[in-house]
This record gives C-alpha cells, sequence and structure tokens, in this order.
C-alpha cells in the first residue's frame, strides 16, 4: 500500500507539473482553503450524526439510491449516506490522532539518531529496519490486538507502525544539515548536541514534518479502514467506514451495489485528495520546485 | 485482506470443479441394475447426458453448504450431535419428522418403578462403518465415556452404564430424570474397540455415512457405510462446504451446489433452479438480563456479577411490552420467523398464556411509572433515584443477525425512556460480561433440560447457563418436579407451570420477565428442485446439521 500509495503520488506529481500554468500557486492554496472547509465539516457534521446515523426504519429497508436518501438504505433501513458521513468522519478523527502520533514519534526518533549518532543511531536504524521488513497488516493487527482493541486500539497501532519511513527521511535530513559549516562551527563553540538540535536542525525539517504528516494522513486513514474492515477495534454497529465496507460485501450478491460502490467511493475521494494536498505542500515548500 | 471473499469465491469453483472431475464414473457406485428400478436417476453432476445416450455408471455426489463445522471434531462424547443427528454414529432412539420418539438402535426400553435404571435392548445386527459388531458393551462404554469427559453432553445425571449382556444395557441414575431419555436421542454409539485420542478427527460409527476426508475450514466428503443397518441413503458422496455465507449464496446461484443454507435476510432472494424451503424451528434469540443487583460480587473466575438497572422488574418488563417483535419478523428476519415469548415456544412443553400483547409502549411506561421511573432532568432518559435507565447490550459481533436484532430492540425501547448502549463483543469477552451486562443469546433445543439449566438456581453462573443469576424458589420448585416426574408427559405441566402458572409465579413477561425473549427463527435453506428432502422437522438451535436427520431419506428426483 506504502509503494501504491507514493507511486501514484509521482503520477499526481508529474500530471501537476504538466498542468503547471493551471494549478499555479495561487490556486493550489485556494484548492487547500476550499478543501480544510470540507474535511473541518465533515469532521464536525459527522460526528454530531453518530447516534442518528444507527437510527433503524424497519420500514424502509434496502431502498435504491434516491432523492430521500442519496445513498440509499441497507438491511436496517438506516441511511446510508448518513453512516458514510458518520464513518468518514470517525475514519479522519482517527486517521489525524494517528498520524499526528506517528509523525511526532519518527520526527524525535530520527532527530535522536541523527544528532547523538554511533551506537544510539544504530539502535534506532535498525528498529526502523526491524518495522520496514515486518508486513504492515501483520503488525497491524498484532498491536491492535495487545492494546485492547476498541478506538484506542486501533489509533495506537496506526501510531505505532507508520513512523519508520518518516524517521528515516528526518535522519537523512538531519546528517545534511549537520555537515554544514555553520553547525560544525557551533559545535566548534563549544554548543551541546541537543542545544544544537534544537536552535539550528529543527527549524529546518519542519517542511518534511509537516509534508510527513500529511502523506501519512491517507495511509492512516486507509489502514483504519482496513483493521475495521476485518474486524478488529470496533463494535459492528458502529459506523466507521471499514465496517460499513465489509458489512456490504454479505449483500453483494444480492445486488445492493449501493451498500459498498457509494461508501467506497467517498473513502477513495477522501484519501485521494488529502495525497494530493500533500504532494502540493510538499512541491510548495520545496525550494527547487516552489515557484513552478 | 480485502481480497480474500473474492479470492474464495474464484478459489470455490474450481475446487467444486476438481471434485466432480474426480467423482465421475465412481468404481463405488452400484450397477444400475443392483438398484430400485423406478427411483433409479442420473448423477446430479452429470447434467450432460441426454435422452437417447447411453449413460455412465451415475455418481450420485450431492453438495451441501450447510454450515455447522464442528471445530472439536465429530466425537459425540465431548458434544458432536447433542442437538441430535450425528450423521457418522446412530443414536439408542431419535425422533422423526413429527418429533415423536422412535427406536434407533434400541429395540424397546424400560424404566425401573423408582426411575433410577433404565434398560435398553439393543438390536444386534448392527456393525460400525469398519465391520466389527456393535455390542451392548459399546453403547455402556459411551455412556460412561461421556459422564467422565463432561462435554457439553450433560450425562450428570448418570451414574453408571454397565453391559447385562451382548444386546442389553443398563443405565443407572444418581436421581430420577424425565428428561433422560433426551440422551438416548442425541448421544451417538463409539466403539470401544476403535475409540482413543483422534476420534473426533477420525470417527468410526453405525450411522448411514462415514468420513472420508476432512479438509478442516474447506470441506469434509463423507460415503455410505456399507453396514448401515437402516435404509440406504441413496447418494453415493455428500460434499460439506464450509464456506462463509455470501460465498454458499454466491456458489448456489452459480449452480453448484444442492442445499444452501442462508441468513434470512437473503431468504426472499431468487435462485434459479432452486427453491427457498424455510424450515421452523424452536432456535430461538432473546436478551438475558442479569437478574440480580451490582453488589460487587465475582464469580469464581473474577467476573462481576449484577446490574442495577435490570435487576428491577418494571426495566425488565417494561422492555417486554415496549418490543414489536412482530417487526423484528418481518424487518430483520423478512418474515422467516416467529414472535417468541418463552425459551420453548411452539412445542408441547410451553405454555401459550405466557405470552403477552406486546408492541405496547403504553404499559411499558405504565409499569416503569408505577415503578417509580421518572424523567426529572428531560433528558428522555429516565431516571430513580440516582439510578438511570441506562444499560449495555452483549451481542456476539460475528453474528449479523444478532447484531440486527440489538439495534432494533434499542430503537424501540428508546422512546419509553430506557438507553440501551450496544456493544459487539468475542465469545472469549461475552464470558467475562455475561453476569453483569444484558446479552443477546440464542438457544433452543428439544430437550426440556435447557430450561432447567436456564432457569434453575443451582444453575447460577454455570457455564452459559444461568448467567443472569436468576433465582426463584417456586420456579425452582416447579422445575425440580418436571424433572423428577416418572415421565415426559407427566412432566408437561410443570415445565409449563415454571414459565407461568396463572397464579403470579413464572420467569415468562407475566411473572418474573427475566428474559426478553425475541424471535423463533425459520432456519432458511435454498433446495436445488431437483432434491426431495423429505418431511422436515422442527429444527433445534443451529449447531451441526440438522437438516440432515432423515439424509437417507432425501431423493433426487429429475431424470
Amino acid at each position: 500500500m506504502n509503494l501504491e500509495v507514493s507511486r501514484s503520488s509521482t503520477l499526481w506529481c508529474r500530471v501537476g507539473l504538466a498542468r503547471q500554468k493551471v494549478f499555479d500557486r495561487r490556486r493550489q492554496t485556494l484548492f487547500l482553503i476550499v478543501f480544510c472547509v470540507l474535511c473541518l465539516g465533515v469532521i464536525l457534521a459527522g460526528s454530531a450524526q453518530a447516534a442518528v446515523a444507527n437510527q433503524t426504519n424497519l420500514s424502509q429497508r434496502n431502498q435504491a439510491p434516491s432523492w430521500a436518501h442519496p445513498f440509499g438504505t441497507d438491511w436496517l433501513g438506516r441511511d446510508m449516506l448518513l453512516r458514510t458521513w458518520s464513518g468518514l468522519s470517525l475514519s479522519l478523527r482517527v486517521g489525524f490522532l494517528a498520524a499526528l502520533f506517528s509523525s511526532l514519534i519518527g520526527l524525535v526518533i530520527g532527530l535522536t539518531a541523527a544528532t547523538l549518532g554511533g551506537a544510539v543511531d544504530a539502535f534506532f536504524s535498525w528498529w526502523i529496519d526491524v518495522f520496514l521488513s515486518l508486513p504492515h497488516m501483520v503488525v497491524l493487527i498484532l498491536l491492535a490486538f495487545v492494546s485492547g482493541g476498541g478506538l484506542n486500539g486501533v489509533v495506537i497501532s496506526v501510531a505505532l507502525t507508520h513512523w519508520p519511513s518518516l524517521a528515516r527521511v528526518i535522519r537523512a535530513e538531519v546528517y545534511q544539515v549537520r555537515s554544514a559549516d555553520y553547525v560544525q562551527l557551533s559545535a566548534k563553540l563549544g554548543r551541546s548536541p541537543s542545544w544544537i538540535a534544537r536552535h539550528h536542525i529543527l527549524p529546518h525539517l519542519w517542511p518534511q514534518f509537516l509534508v510527513g504528516l500529511i502523506l501519512l494522513f491517507p495511509h492512516a486513514i486507509l489502514h483504519e479502514a482496513g483493521i475495521t474492515f476485518i474486524g478488529i477495534g470496533l463494535s459492528p454497529h458502529q459506523p466507521a467506514i471499514g465496517i460499513i465496507l465489509a458489512e456490504s460485501m454479505r449483500h453483494l450478491s444480492t445486488g445492493y451495489w449501493w451498500l459498498a460502490v457509494l461508501p467506497g467511493m467517498a473513502l477513495l475521494v477522501m484519501v485521494k485528495l488529502f495525497d494530493i494536498l500533500g504532494e502540493n505542500v510538499r512541491a510548495l515548500l520545496d525550494p527547487r520546485t516552489a515557484q513552478e | 485482506m480485502r481480497k480474500s471473499p473474492l479470492k474464495a469465491l474464484v478459489v470455490l469453483p474450481i475446487i467444486l470443479f476438481s471434485l466432480s472431475a474426480c467423482q465421475s464414473p465412481s468404481p463405488s457406485a452400484p450397477p444400475p441394475a443392483e438398484t430400485h428400478a423406478p427411483s433409479q436417476t442420473p448423477s446430479p453432476t452429470a447434467q450432460m447426458p441426454s435422452a437417447g445416450y447411453p449413460q455412465e455408471t451415475p455418481s450420485r455426489t450431492l453438495t451441501l453448504a450447510i454450515g455447522g463445522e464442528s471445530s472439536e471434531g465429530y466425537d459425540p462424547t465431548l458434544g458432536w450431535g447433542r442437538y441430535g443427528s450425528p450423521l457418522f454414529q446412530s443414536t439408542l432412539l431419535r425422533r422423526n419428522a413429527d418429533l415423536k420418539i422412535v427406536n434407533d438402535l434400541a429395540i424397546n426400553y424400560t424404566v425401573s418403578e423408582d426411575r433410577l435404571v433404565w434398560t435398553v435392548d439393543i438390536r444386534s445386527d448392527v456393525k460400525f462403518s469398519d465391520g466389527r459388531p456393535l455390542t451392548a458393551r459399546d453403547v455402556a462404554f459411551t455412556y460412561n465415556q461421556a459422564a467422565k469427559s463432561a462435554g457439553l453432553t450433560d450425562l450428570s445425571m448418570l451414574d453408571q452404564a454397565i453391559a447385562v449382556d451382548e444386546d442389553t444395557v443398563e443405565l443407572r441414575l444418581k436421581q430420577p430424570t424425565s428428561t433422560f431419555v433426551n440422551r438416548l436421542i442425541t448421544l451417538g454409539i463409539v466403539p470401544e474397540h476403535a475409540y482413543g485420542e483422534g476420534y473426533g478427527r477420525n470417527p468410526i460409527g453405525s450411522g448411514p455415512y462415514q468420513l472420508v476426508q476432512w479438509d478442516e475450514g474447506q470441506q469434509l466428503i463423507v460415503e455410505p457405510n456399507p453396514h448401515y443397518y437402516g435404509e440406504k441413503p441413496q447418494f453415493d458422496r455428500v460434499v460439506f462446504l464450509f464456506t462463509s455465507e455470501d460465498a454458499g449464496f454466491a456458489a448456489a446461484k452459480a449452480g453448484q451446489v444442492h442445499v444452501v443454507s442462508v441468513p434470512q435476510a437473503l431468504g426472499k432472494q431468487t435462485l434459479e433452479g432452486m427453491r427457498v424451503l424455510p424450515v421452523p424451528s424452536i432456535d430461538n434469540r432473546g436478551i438475558m438480563f442479569p437478574f440480580v443487583p451490582d453488589m460487587g460480587e465475582k464469580t469464581e473466575k473474577g467476573y462481576p456479577i449484577g446490574n442495577n438497572v435490570t435487576a428491577d422488574l418494571a426495566i425488565r418488563r417494561a422492555i417486554n411490552y415496549a418490543i414489536d417483535r412482530q417487526a423484528l419478523v418481518e424487518g430483520v428476519l423478512e418474515g422467516f420467523g416467529a414472535p417468541a415469548y418463552g425459551p420453548a415456544d411452539y412445542v408441547p412443553w410451553w405454555e401459550p398464556e405466557s405470552a403477552i400483547r406486546d408492541n405496547d409502549p403504553r404499559t411499558a411506561q405504565r409499569i416503569l411509572r408505577e415503578g417509580g421511573w421518572q424523567d426529572t432532568d428531560g433528558d428522555g432518559v429516565l431516571e430513580k433515584g440516582d439510578l438511570e435507565a441506562r444499560f449495555t447490550l452483549v451481542y456476539p459481533a460475528s453474528d449479523s443477525t444478532r447484531q440486527s436484532l440489538a439495534l432494533a430492540v434499542a430503537d424501540m425501547v428508546r422512546p419509553i425512556g430506557i438507553q440501551i448502549e450496544l456493544r459487539g463483543a468475542s465469545w472469549d469477552e461475552i464470558e467475562t460480561l455475561m453476569h453483569s451486562n444484558a446479552v443477546l443469546f440464542g438457544w433452543g433445543s428439544h430437550d426440556q433440560t435447557e430450561m432447567y439449566n436456564l432457569y434453575h438456581s443451582s444453575m447460577r453462573g454455570k457455564g452459559w447457563y444461568n448467567t443472569g443469576f436468576y433465582a426463584n424458589e417456586q420456579v425452582d420448585n416447579y422445575l425440580d418436579l418436571a424433572m423428577g416426574a416418572p415421565t415426559e408427559e407427566e412432566a408437561l405441566v410443570y415445565w409449563r407451570a415454571a414459565q407461568w402458572d396463572k397464579k403470579g409465579v413464572g420467569f415468562t413477561t407475566k411473572g418474573d420477565a427475566a428474559w426478553a425473549w425475541l424471535v423463533n427463527l425459520q432456519h432458511v435453506y435454498f433446495v436445488s428442485d431437483c432434491l426431495d428432502v423429505g418431511k422436515q422437522q422442527i429444527q433445534p438451535h443451529g449447531h451441526g446439521w440438522p437438516i440432515t436427520f432423515n439424509i437417507t431419506e432425501w431423493r433426487w428426483i429429475c431424470q
């Protein structure tokens, strides 16, 4: 999944370059603002819908999409638009928390490893390699179990599995900054490694950190959907997007296509939007592409 | 992980195809001349041969996707077939399609005057599938073994089983038990000479079929037991597929299986070449309420006991009245079921007067008002002193029907001011929660012992039975009288009284309302138009393969 997203990101980047006239920075910024408002709207409104989204209406079961129910209704007459909305809001919250924690872990480990160097660096690098070599989903499942399931389990497991690639990027960045003349000089002047880390290196890392955070977001959402899909963490009546998709699988053979297709599309659009957002921010912050 | 259901759909036809490919001219199939000519039919799988062409020896393979895999194996002494029809083994007695008790291995049985000794004469012409004869020693061994292993087949009342001679066995009880006849109906006889560790994986018995191959989690293949003493089954091979509900349905849609069991929600679908067969059952679903308040007590395993809200009679009774059971049947079960008011509706030991007029929020509200519940803070949830009318209902997360029932019930009682929070959990978790939270359970047996176990105070906290710690001396008394009655018939009046004695005592709604029973399911199957599965009995709770109880009578009716 990592590879796929990054590959598609590069693709989008290329498309972005080809259409640089259309997507200039101002338009990108405008796009970002609209997007952020949209997300906030989904998050705030969706969490308020959670109770209503579970309301059954046994007289309106299995209805195809209509004006009254744009996403149709399920086998208990629950409105699928409300459920999808509520599910996305849950996914966004989980995704945001998990991505935030994960990138903080990445930042701290990357910074510590590169600043202290030596045995500490070797130790953390080894950990990064270990985490990168383990299959993502397996570690997620194990961690979700160990941390006791529930919403916390999902957040913790996603947070604890997504930091290594960011940590590695940050570590490399720190090494680069560390060899700069002014940092060498600062060290010669007797500043401690932690002082140098805070005053010289950290300010250089913010762009990396921000981009890393945003790009982690779609991963976190997809993985949240993934582990709720296989039934770990949340109760099956809670409207998480993975649970909605898993339940709809049972009804695919009956021809109720709207149960899977529409929530699936909504998830796809949301993830893709965040992916584009991350790429755009990266392009804006990268001095080599900022002027394009 | 997302790909797995798809993968199952892709792999399934391949397995089926390779299976049917292996079977075509089967050397074990008897030549057509040997069988009774009129019912001689071509293979269900060999659909190609048309009239006028010489047909190859038919291989009559039946493919069933009816679930029921027993992951712990097929050992009756550990609980296999505890709801009847063990397939590989045969039982002393059995119930026919009308639930009447008829002889199987037994020729007759007598019960001593003190009702402590059951003497059973068995047939002397019976052989196990390995060719060795079945004797009274095997019967005695089976009963003693089952009592010793204390599995899911409850034989705690058995003192000892003794083979008196080659074909007579004495079953001696510790106390008179009117329901003991049900053990004779459900316990399959295992051979003493071939019993040991691993028997469950490789069962040898005297039933109509013997096990050929079992690929755990995938399929189980059986072939007729050549030594079976009863009517010879018409099918040379039966394949049980263990698929998820949707994969089974998809396989049926593709014409790959002859019988498939589906969740009730799919019962309104149509499948080409198949007919829907709803079979009534006493498989029921209901909400168990913790009966005692939370006094900080714990079970031996350390699980908390009691719930202050559900310990209130008004709450339990009001919920019973507020629920619209018919709407649950129509809405959740697609009409494949019936409202349930007790643990054993529509069977001879049911007390019909225990039923109430439900979907009656007014009565529910009156009961709550009289019980001292009021909405003092206007938040829509009632209070009584410091207590809020709010509790958690736990359901097994893997069961979509129970989840739907739980959601619908929570919505039905919200308007009367009771807030039910839902929690989906695994069975392991439920075990820790079931004494202090309401749980959506399912039961249903042809054996009245189940009612005793669910409501007798001696069963408080024992296994999965009386998990709510229900206790009522008078109900205990009725249950004891029923258990100690000389015969099943004489026990009926006491079983009924325990439900509702019309004088103010009973565990159903009019009495203690210990549970809120919701629905009796119909088991829904799609059966090939070419297959006649005979008359089905009212099925018990769905472990095992209840539809196969008469598998020897199944007929292929297409030419």
